[in-house]
Protein backbone atom coordinates (compact mmCIF):
# COMPACT_ATOMS: atom_id res chain seq x y z
CA UNK A 1 0.00 0.00 0.00
CA UNK A 2 2.98 2.40 0.95
CA UNK A 3 4.39 1.37 -2.34
CA UNK A 4 1.39 2.43 -4.39
CA UNK A 5 0.95 5.59 -2.42
CA UNK A 6 4.27 6.52 -3.11
CA UNK A 7 4.14 5.49 -6.57
CA UNK A 8 1.20 7.30 -7.01
CA UNK A 9 2.64 11.06 -6.32
CA UNK A 10 5.74 9.74 -7.49
CA UNK A 11 4.20 9.31 -10.84
CA UNK A 12 2.07 12.82 -10.40
CA UNK A 13 5.59 14.85 -9.65
CA UNK A 14 7.01 13.18 -12.71
CA UNK A 15 3.88 13.80 -15.13
CA UNK A 16 4.44 17.67 -13.93
CA UNK A 17 7.72 17.60 -14.65
CA UNK A 18 7.22 15.76 -18.07
CA UNK A 19 4.02 17.67 -18.87
CA UNK A 20 6.97 21.14 -18.66
CA UNK A 21 9.49 19.22 -20.88
CA UNK A 22 7.02 18.81 -23.56
CA UNK A 23 5.21 22.67 -23.59
CA UNK A 24 2.08 21.83 -22.27
CA UNK A 25 3.32 23.34 -18.96
CA UNK A 26 5.04 26.94 -19.38
CA UNK A 27 6.39 27.60 -16.50
CA UNK A 28 6.96 25.55 -13.30
CA UNK A 29 6.23 26.41 -9.67
CA UNK A 30 9.26 26.93 -8.32
CA UNK A 31 10.09 28.74 -5.40
CA UNK A 32 13.45 26.98 -3.91
CA UNK A 33 15.93 26.16 -6.65
CA UNK A 34 16.05 26.88 -10.04
CA UNK A 35 13.81 24.01 -11.72
CA UNK A 36 13.94 25.35 -15.43
CA UNK A 37 17.35 26.04 -15.65
CA UNK A 38 17.91 21.97 -14.72
CA UNK A 39 15.03 20.55 -16.64
CA UNK A 40 16.23 22.83 -19.67
CA UNK A 41 19.83 21.17 -19.37
CA UNK A 42 20.72 18.82 -21.30
CA UNK A 43 20.65 16.35 -18.35
CA UNK A 44 16.84 16.73 -19.06
CA UNK A 45 17.10 13.66 -21.65
CA UNK A 46 18.23 10.47 -21.34
CA UNK A 47 18.44 8.68 -24.51
CA UNK A 48 16.78 11.38 -26.54
CA UNK A 49 13.59 11.30 -24.16
CA UNK A 50 12.80 13.64 -21.08
CA UNK A 51 13.87 12.39 -18.00
CA UNK A 52 10.35 12.93 -16.25
CA UNK A 53 9.09 11.12 -19.04
CA UNK A 54 11.55 7.81 -18.14
CA UNK A 55 10.43 8.53 -14.46
CA UNK A 56 6.73 8.72 -15.49
CA UNK A 57 6.95 5.47 -17.15
CA UNK A 58 9.08 3.88 -13.84
CA UNK A 59 6.56 5.11 -11.56
CA UNK A 60 3.74 3.84 -13.62
CA UNK A 61 5.47 0.28 -13.90
CA UNK A 62 6.04 0.75 -9.91
CA UNK A 63 2.74 1.81 -8.82
CA UNK A 64 1.44 -1.21 -11.35
CA UNK A 65 3.32 -4.13 -9.57
CA UNK A 66 2.53 -2.40 -6.04
CA UNK A 67 -1.46 -2.40 -6.85
CA UNK A 68 -0.99 -6.35 -8.04
CA UNK A 69 1.25 -7.33 -5.31
CA UNK A 70 -1.75 -5.88 -2.85
CA UNK A 71 -4.62 -7.65 -4.12
CA UNK A 72 -2.63 -11.42 -4.67
CA UNK A 73 -0.98 -13.81 -3.08
CA UNK A 74 0.76 -15.34 -5.24
CA UNK A 75 4.38 -14.43 -7.04
CA UNK A 76 4.15 -11.56 -4.02
CA UNK A 77 8.13 -12.76 -3.68
CA UNK A 78 8.84 -12.43 -7.47
CA UNK A 79 6.83 -8.80 -7.44
CA UNK A 80 8.76 -7.52 -4.94
CA UNK A 81 12.02 -8.51 -6.27
CA UNK A 82 11.10 -6.58 -9.29
CA UNK A 83 10.42 -3.67 -7.02
CA UNK A 84 13.05 -3.87 -5.14
CA UNK A 85 15.82 -4.49 -8.27
CA UNK A 86 13.67 -1.30 -10.59
CA UNK A 87 13.37 1.19 -7.11
CA UNK A 88 17.46 0.59 -6.78
CA UNK A 89 18.00 1.02 -10.31
CA UNK A 90 15.89 4.35 -10.25
CA UNK A 91 17.42 5.41 -6.85
CA UNK A 92 21.37 5.21 -8.42
CA UNK A 93 19.88 6.88 -11.02
CA UNK A 94 18.43 9.71 -9.32
CA UNK A 95 21.63 9.85 -7.48
CA UNK A 96 23.71 10.58 -10.95
CA UNK A 97 20.98 13.04 -11.63
CA UNK A 98 21.17 14.57 -8.40
CA UNK A 99 25.01 15.10 -8.42
CA UNK A 100 24.92 16.48 -11.45
CA UNK A 101 22.96 19.19 -10.41
CA UNK A 102 25.15 19.95 -7.81
CA UNK A 103 28.42 19.92 -9.51
CA UNK A 104 27.94 20.35 -13.35
CA UNK A 105 24.67 22.52 -13.07
CA UNK A 106 24.91 23.90 -10.61
CA UNK A 107 21.17 24.38 -9.73
CA UNK A 108 18.61 22.39 -7.85
CA UNK A 109 15.31 21.21 -8.89
CA UNK A 110 12.70 20.64 -6.03
CA UNK A 111 10.68 18.75 -7.95
CA UNK A 112 13.54 16.16 -8.84
CA UNK A 113 14.51 16.20 -5.43
CA UNK A 114 11.06 15.36 -4.35
CA UNK A 115 11.18 12.49 -6.83
CA UNK A 116 14.61 11.28 -5.53
CA UNK A 117 13.36 11.11 -2.36
CA UNK A 118 9.57 8.96 -3.36
CA UNK A 119 11.95 6.48 -4.96
CA UNK A 120 14.40 6.34 -2.26
CA UNK A 121 11.35 5.54 -0.09
CA UNK A 122 9.64 3.05 -2.62
CA UNK A 123 13.48 1.88 -2.62
CA UNK A 124 13.14 1.20 1.12
CA UNK A 125 9.82 0.14 1.23
CA UNK A 126 10.27 -2.47 -1.47
CA UNK A 127 13.03 -4.00 0.82
CA UNK A 128 10.51 -4.36 3.62
CA UNK A 129 8.09 -5.95 1.05
CA UNK A 130 11.12 -8.03 -0.45
CA UNK A 131 11.61 -9.17 3.45
CA UNK A 132 8.50 -9.80 4.58
CA UNK A 133 7.09 -11.92 1.22
CA UNK A 134 10.07 -13.88 1.54
CA UNK A 135 9.52 -14.66 5.21
CA UNK A 136 5.72 -15.46 4.40
CA UNK A 137 6.81 -17.45 1.33
CA UNK A 138 9.06 -19.92 3.81
CA UNK A 139 6.26 -19.68 6.59
CA UNK A 140 3.65 -21.27 3.97
CA UNK A 141 6.51 -23.58 2.73
CA UNK A 142 6.80 -24.90 6.42
CA UNK A 143 3.42 -25.43 6.67
CA UNK A 144 2.64 -26.89 3.67
CA UNK A 145 5.58 -29.63 4.23
CA UNK A 146 4.52 -29.66 8.40
CA UNK A 147 8.58 -29.46 8.76
CA UNK A 148 11.53 -27.76 8.90
CA UNK A 149 12.31 -24.98 5.92
CA UNK A 150 14.14 -26.92 3.33
CA UNK A 151 17.35 -26.29 2.84
CA UNK A 152 18.03 -26.39 -0.92
CA UNK A 153 14.65 -26.83 -1.76
CA UNK A 154 14.77 -26.32 -5.45
CA UNK A 155 11.08 -25.06 -5.69
CA UNK A 156 11.39 -23.46 -8.67
CA UNK A 157 12.14 -19.66 -7.13
CA UNK A 158 15.10 -17.61 -8.76
CA UNK A 159 17.40 -15.37 -7.45
CA UNK A 160 19.14 -16.94 -4.70
CA UNK A 161 18.69 -19.12 -1.47
CA UNK A 162 16.29 -17.14 1.55
CA UNK A 163 19.76 -16.93 3.13
CA UNK A 164 21.66 -15.35 0.74
CA UNK B 1 -7.03 -33.46 0.65
CA UNK B 2 -9.25 -32.23 3.26
CA UNK B 3 -6.14 -29.89 3.92
CA UNK B 4 -5.67 -28.52 0.70
CA UNK B 5 -9.58 -27.48 0.22
CA UNK B 6 -9.27 -26.19 4.16
CA UNK B 7 -6.36 -24.12 2.98
CA UNK B 8 -8.21 -23.12 -0.02
CA UNK B 9 -11.27 -22.00 1.89
CA UNK B 10 -9.32 -19.57 4.30
CA UNK B 11 -7.50 -18.05 1.44
CA UNK B 12 -10.58 -17.15 -0.15
CA UNK B 13 -11.92 -16.08 3.20
CA UNK B 14 -8.82 -13.88 3.15
CA UNK B 15 -8.81 -12.60 -0.19
CA UNK B 16 -12.61 -11.47 0.41
CA UNK B 17 -11.73 -9.43 3.76
CA UNK B 18 -8.71 -8.17 2.05
CA UNK B 19 -11.08 -6.74 -0.71
CA UNK B 20 -13.36 -5.27 1.89
CA UNK B 21 -10.18 -3.96 3.47
CA UNK B 22 -8.55 -2.31 0.77
CA UNK B 23 -11.99 -0.15 -0.75
CA UNK B 24 -10.60 2.75 1.37
CA UNK B 25 -7.46 2.40 0.20
CA UNK B 26 -8.03 2.11 -3.57
CA UNK B 27 -10.81 5.50 -2.97
CA UNK B 28 -7.61 7.01 -1.38
CA UNK B 29 -5.44 6.61 -3.89
CA UNK B 30 -8.51 7.79 -6.60
CA UNK B 31 -8.65 10.86 -4.72
CA UNK B 32 -4.95 11.85 -4.39
CA UNK B 33 -4.77 10.75 -8.28
CA UNK B 34 -7.45 13.43 -8.61
CA UNK B 35 -5.95 16.56 -6.84
CA UNK B 36 -3.07 15.29 -8.01
CA UNK B 37 -4.26 15.80 -12.01
CA UNK B 38 -6.22 19.01 -10.57
CA UNK B 39 -3.53 20.88 -9.59
CA UNK B 40 -1.35 20.03 -12.48
CA UNK B 41 -4.37 21.84 -14.62
CA UNK B 42 -4.77 24.45 -12.89
CA UNK B 43 -0.91 25.00 -12.55
CA UNK B 44 -1.26 24.54 -16.75
CA UNK B 45 -3.70 26.87 -17.20
CA UNK B 46 -2.02 29.53 -14.59
CA UNK B 47 0.97 29.47 -16.89
CA UNK B 48 -0.75 29.15 -20.61
CA UNK B 49 0.62 32.39 -21.07
CA UNK B 50 0.15 31.90 -25.12
CA UNK B 51 3.12 31.94 -27.01
CA UNK B 52 3.54 35.99 -27.86
CA UNK B 53 2.68 37.52 -30.98
CA UNK B 54 2.33 40.30 -33.25
CA UNK B 55 -0.68 39.19 -35.39
CA UNK B 56 -3.51 40.34 -32.60
CA UNK B 57 -1.85 43.67 -31.82
CA UNK B 58 -3.91 46.17 -33.12
CA UNK B 59 -2.30 48.93 -35.39
CA UNK B 60 -1.20 51.59 -32.39
CA UNK B 61 0.74 54.60 -33.12
CA UNK B 62 3.80 54.03 -31.55
CA UNK B 63 6.75 54.70 -33.36
CA UNK B 64 9.75 52.21 -34.29
CA UNK B 65 12.41 52.83 -32.44
CA UNK B 66 14.10 49.71 -32.27
CA UNK B 67 17.20 49.28 -29.58
CA UNK B 68 20.24 51.68 -30.08
CA UNK B 69 23.90 50.59 -29.88
CA UNK B 70 26.92 53.56 -29.81
CA UNK B 71 26.22 57.12 -30.11
CA UNK B 72 23.16 58.58 -32.10
CA UNK B 73 24.98 61.44 -33.81
CA UNK B 74 27.09 59.21 -35.37
CA UNK B 75 27.94 60.09 -39.03
CA UNK B 76 26.43 56.96 -40.37
CA UNK B 77 23.12 55.38 -39.19
CA UNK B 78 22.92 51.30 -39.60
CA UNK B 79 19.54 49.44 -39.11
CA UNK B 80 19.83 46.21 -38.98
CA UNK B 81 16.14 44.24 -38.91
CA UNK B 82 16.81 40.83 -37.83
CA UNK B 83 14.66 38.10 -37.05
CA UNK B 84 15.99 36.50 -33.33
CA UNK B 85 15.20 32.55 -34.48
CA UNK B 86 16.64 33.08 -38.22
CA UNK B 87 19.82 31.12 -38.24
CA UNK B 88 21.66 33.77 -40.94
CA UNK B 89 20.98 36.29 -38.22
CA UNK B 90 22.56 34.42 -35.62
CA UNK B 91 25.46 33.63 -37.79
CA UNK B 92 25.82 37.58 -38.52
CA UNK B 93 25.68 38.27 -35.15
CA UNK B 94 28.07 35.42 -33.47
CA UNK B 95 30.78 35.77 -36.34
CA UNK B 96 30.32 39.64 -37.89
CA UNK B 97 28.49 41.98 -35.34
CA UNK B 98 31.61 41.38 -33.01
CA UNK B 99 33.62 42.78 -35.40
CA UNK B 100 31.27 45.74 -36.06
CA UNK B 101 30.67 46.90 -32.84
CA UNK B 102 34.21 47.34 -32.26
CA UNK B 103 35.40 48.60 -34.81
CA UNK B 104 32.73 50.53 -36.34
CA UNK B 105 30.35 51.77 -33.48
CA UNK B 106 32.62 51.69 -30.69
CA UNK B 107 34.71 54.11 -32.92
CA UNK B 108 32.45 56.55 -33.70
CA UNK B 109 31.92 55.69 -37.00
CA UNK B 110 28.46 55.14 -36.89
CA UNK B 111 25.25 53.94 -34.65
CA UNK B 112 23.50 50.86 -35.03
CA UNK B 113 20.01 50.41 -34.45
CA UNK B 114 18.34 46.71 -34.12
CA UNK B 115 14.86 46.15 -35.30
CA UNK B 116 12.71 43.37 -34.38
CA UNK B 117 11.60 42.14 -37.83
CA UNK B 118 10.07 38.57 -37.20
CA UNK B 119 9.43 36.90 -40.94
CA UNK B 120 6.75 34.48 -39.65
CA UNK B 121 8.36 31.43 -40.38
CA UNK B 122 9.51 30.67 -36.68
CA UNK B 123 7.32 29.94 -33.50
CA UNK B 124 9.40 31.65 -31.14
CA UNK B 125 10.46 34.92 -32.80
CA UNK B 126 7.92 37.40 -31.29
CA UNK B 127 8.68 35.70 -27.59
CA UNK B 128 12.43 36.10 -28.22
CA UNK B 129 12.41 39.76 -29.12
CA UNK B 130 9.96 39.99 -26.19
CA UNK B 131 12.34 38.65 -23.96
CA UNK B 132 14.83 41.19 -25.45
CA UNK B 133 12.80 44.18 -24.99
CA UNK B 134 11.91 43.25 -21.19
CA UNK B 135 15.79 42.95 -20.52
CA UNK B 136 16.42 45.98 -22.12
CA UNK B 137 14.08 47.95 -19.28
CA UNK B 138 16.76 47.20 -17.24
CA UNK B 139 19.43 47.95 -19.74
CA UNK B 140 20.47 44.92 -20.56
CA UNK B 141 19.18 44.36 -23.81
CA UNK B 142 22.37 43.78 -26.19
CA UNK B 143 23.29 41.19 -23.59
CA UNK B 144 20.02 39.62 -23.74
CA UNK B 145 20.76 39.75 -27.80
CA UNK B 146 23.85 37.85 -27.87
CA UNK B 147 22.57 35.35 -25.39
CA UNK B 148 19.65 34.71 -27.57
CA UNK B 149 21.80 34.36 -30.55
CA UNK B 150 24.34 32.12 -29.51
CA UNK B 151 21.93 30.03 -27.76
CA UNK B 152 19.60 30.17 -30.86
CA UNK B 153 19.54 25.89 -30.86
CA UNK B 154 18.54 26.04 -27.12
CA UNK B 155 15.18 27.58 -27.83
CA UNK B 156 14.64 27.79 -31.13
CA UNK B 157 11.25 25.44 -32.08
CA UNK B 158 11.09 24.94 -28.33
CA UNK B 159 7.80 24.70 -26.74
CA UNK B 160 8.88 26.63 -23.74
CA UNK B 161 11.57 29.30 -25.19
CA UNK B 162 10.71 31.31 -21.65
CA UNK B 163 11.94 28.71 -19.63
CA UNK B 164 15.57 29.40 -21.18
CA UNK B 165 15.20 33.09 -21.63
CA UNK B 166 14.45 33.43 -17.93
CA UNK B 167 17.40 31.38 -17.35
CA UNK B 168 19.45 33.80 -19.99
CA UNK B 169 17.77 36.81 -17.79
CA UNK B 170 19.10 35.03 -14.89
CA UNK B 171 22.81 34.58 -16.13
CA UNK B 172 22.57 37.98 -17.00
CA UNK B 173 21.69 39.71 -13.48
CA UNK B 174 18.62 41.06 -14.13
CA UNK B 175 16.01 41.08 -11.72
CA UNK B 176 14.20 38.18 -13.03
CA UNK B 177 11.14 38.90 -11.39
CA UNK B 178 10.43 42.46 -13.50
CA UNK B 179 11.66 40.51 -16.45
CA UNK B 180 8.81 37.98 -15.68
CA UNK B 181 6.16 40.33 -15.03
CA UNK B 182 7.42 42.47 -18.36
CA UNK B 183 7.30 39.24 -20.03
CA UNK B 184 3.89 38.12 -19.03
CA UNK B 185 2.25 41.51 -20.03
CA UNK B 186 3.93 41.47 -23.44
CA UNK B 187 3.53 45.29 -23.04
CA UNK B 188 6.46 45.47 -26.03
CA UNK B 189 4.34 43.72 -28.19
CA UNK B 190 2.96 47.28 -29.77
CA UNK B 191 7.21 48.36 -30.05
CA UNK B 192 7.99 45.05 -31.54
CA UNK B 193 5.09 45.67 -34.02
CA UNK B 194 6.22 48.67 -34.72
CA UNK B 195 9.79 47.80 -35.67
CA UNK B 196 8.26 45.14 -38.22
CA UNK B 197 5.47 47.96 -39.51
CA UNK B 198 8.72 49.73 -39.92
CA UNK B 199 11.15 47.48 -42.01
CA UNK B 200 7.78 46.72 -44.26
CA UNK B 201 7.49 50.30 -44.78
CA UNK B 202 11.26 49.94 -46.15
CA UNK B 203 10.19 46.88 -48.27
CA UNK B 204 12.17 44.75 -46.44
CA UNK B 205 11.37 40.99 -47.20
CA UNK B 206 14.47 38.72 -45.47
CA UNK B 207 16.62 38.77 -42.35
CA UNK B 208 18.88 40.12 -41.81
CA UNK B 209 18.93 42.70 -43.79
CA UNK B 210 20.78 46.02 -42.86
CA UNK B 211 20.23 50.09 -43.99
CA UNK B 212 23.53 51.61 -43.98
CA UNK B 213 23.48 55.34 -44.55
CA UNK B 214 21.19 55.30 -47.58
CA UNK B 215 21.85 51.82 -49.01
CA UNK B 216 19.40 49.36 -48.17
CA UNK B 217 21.55 45.61 -48.26
CA UNK B 218 20.03 41.98 -47.03
CA UNK B 219 21.68 39.21 -46.67
CA UNK B 220 24.38 38.49 -43.15
CA UNK B 221 27.07 40.31 -45.50
CA UNK B 222 30.99 39.80 -44.31
CA UNK B 223 32.98 42.80 -42.35
CA UNK B 224 34.66 43.72 -44.70
CA UNK B 225 31.71 44.74 -47.32
CA UNK B 226 29.80 46.07 -44.15
CA UNK B 227 32.78 48.41 -43.36
CA UNK B 228 32.77 49.39 -47.08
CA UNK B 229 28.86 50.47 -46.97
CA UNK B 230 30.77 52.31 -43.89
CA UNK B 231 32.99 54.28 -45.48
CA UNK B 232 30.29 54.97 -48.25
CA UNK B 233 27.77 56.05 -46.59
CA UNK B 234 30.67 57.93 -44.01
CA UNK B 235 32.03 60.19 -47.44
CA UNK B 236 28.53 60.70 -48.62
CA UNK B 237 27.82 62.16 -45.18
CA UNK B 238 30.93 64.54 -45.18
CA UNK B 239 30.24 65.82 -48.29
CA UNK B 240 26.14 66.65 -47.18
CA UNK B 241 26.73 67.32 -43.60
CA UNK B 242 23.66 68.92 -43.50
CA UNK B 243 21.59 66.13 -45.08
CA UNK B 244 20.01 63.45 -42.79
CA UNK B 245 19.66 60.09 -43.47
CA UNK B 246 16.24 58.27 -44.27
CA UNK B 247 17.06 56.69 -40.97
CA UNK B 248 16.53 59.77 -38.55
CA UNK B 249 17.65 59.72 -35.40
CA UNK B 250 14.94 57.93 -33.04
CA UNK B 251 14.16 58.02 -29.51
CA UNK B 252 17.19 56.53 -27.80
CA UNK B 253 16.58 53.51 -26.10
CA UNK B 254 19.01 50.69 -24.22
CA UNK B 255 21.84 52.60 -25.58
CA UNK B 256 24.73 51.04 -24.34
CA UNK B 257 28.40 52.79 -24.76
Amino acid sequence: MTIALLALVGALVALYLTLFKVGVIGELVCNIGSCERVNTSRWAMFFGVPVAAWGLATYVVLLVLALVSVQRDTLERQIAWVLVALSGWSVLFSAWLTSKELFVIHAICIWCVASATIMTLIFLASLLELGRARRADRAERFDAHGAAPPVASGSGTMGGSPQG
Amino acid sequence: MSQKSARAQRSNVVRTQRAANLKPFYIGLVVVALIGIALIARTAQHSDASRPTIANVAATPVKAEGHLLGNPNAPVQILEFADFECPHCAEFATITEPDVRKRIVQAGLASYRYFDFPIGEFSNSVAASNAAACAGDQNKFWEMHDKLFQGQPDWSGENNPKAVFKAYAKSLGVDVSAWDACYDSQKHLADIKANHDEGLRRHVNSTPTFVIGTKQIPGAIPYDMFKAYVDTAAMAAASKPVAKSDSAPLKEAGTKP
